[in-house]
């Protein structure tokens, strides 16, 4: 019995393992991102010269620090997916590619830990770190 | 239906590499390397595809400095001062500068790729003028939004 299963939908063949759901995760991280993307740039505009009680203050508001971890988290998982294609397209050598794969993979789970407890943290009002750590 | 021999197929391979630009297909076969860049004429459609993933890898920088300045931010007033201190130095604003550019490129390709995704625009003509639109759109939007930064007094060199 063959280990590839074909499917068709609507007369089209689709992918027989991970690729199509890999093709609608872009679709969908990007789709999300539109607006979030907009948003983080009007952000962006309010932070610059805001200074650091501005910032402090715009941490205050829930839907600023929530929206804020939402939009690092999504951008992190779309900028994982996209540096993976890269390297899948430009580096041939297998061991290469995974020493690229696993260092893009690492870059991207500390990028999305560091930047939830950073906003956390701003978010809860936390005094300044390192002193405020374990506090 | 398909003429073409399964997979891993081999007998219908060339028995030599005839013109030293064959290449051995990650299935085993051997295939003609497809023409590189430079072969081909350039096309809008190209070029804005090309931005788009080069956008794309700047951002990914860009994420790298997003987490530096929440880490400023969390470390107290001292290290924020010396963050914005950097970053609103001339070569900083430069930085986030590009930064923006690359942002706006990436959302209007982004957005002229989920068009296409969508089945829409797809005529040679219709491809191009998306393509011209998402570039033009994507520097016209990082250029007012700096253009808005200086003018409001939020920023000064």
């Amino acid at each position: 019995m063959s280990r590839q299963t074909r499917a068709f939908v609507k007369g089209v063949k689709v992918s027989e393992r991970h690729g199509a759901g890999e093709w609608t995760a872009e679709r969908l991280s990007s789709l999300i991102l539109v607006p979030l993307t907009l948003w983080g740039l009007w952000s962006g505009w309010t932070m610059s010269g805001a200074g650091y009680d501005g910032a402090l203050a715009w941490f205050r508001s829930p839907v600023n620090a929530v929206l804020l971890a939402v939009t690092l988290l999504v951008s992190v998982w779309h900028m994982w997916m996209g540096l993976k294609v890269i390297v899948d397209d430009y580096i041939h050598r297998p061991s290469s590619r995974t020493t690229l794969l696993t260092a893009i993979g690492l870059l991207c789970v500390l990028l999305a830990a560091a930047s939830v407890f950073f906003i956390v943290r701003l978010a809860l009002g936390s005094a300044p770190l390192p002193a405020g750590l374990g506090a | 239906m398909s003429i073409s021999p399964l997979p891993g197929d081999a007998s219908n391979d060339p028995p030599e590499d005839q013109t030293g630009r064959f290449v051995r297909q990650p299935n085993g076969r051997v295939r003609p390397l497809s023409p590189h860049l430079q072969i081909w004429r350039w096309h809008v459609t190209m070029l804005a595809s090309i931005l788009n993933r080069m956008t794309g890898g700047a951002l990914s920088v860009g994420a790298v400095l997003v987490a530096l300045w929440l880490l400023a931010l969390a470390f107290g007033p001292d290290a924020y001062a010396t963050f914005t201190g950097w970053m609103g130095s001339p070569l900083g604003l430069l930085v986030w500068f590009g930064l923006t550019v690359a942002l706006c490129l990436h959302l209007t390709g982004g957005v002229r790729h989920l068009i296409w995704d969508a089945g829409r625009g797809l005529s040679p003509k219709a491809a191009d003028a998306l393509s011209w639109a998402s570039m033009v759109g994507g520097v016209l939007l990082a250029i007012v939004f700096w253009v808005w930064l200086f003018t409001s007094g939020r920023i000064a060199l």
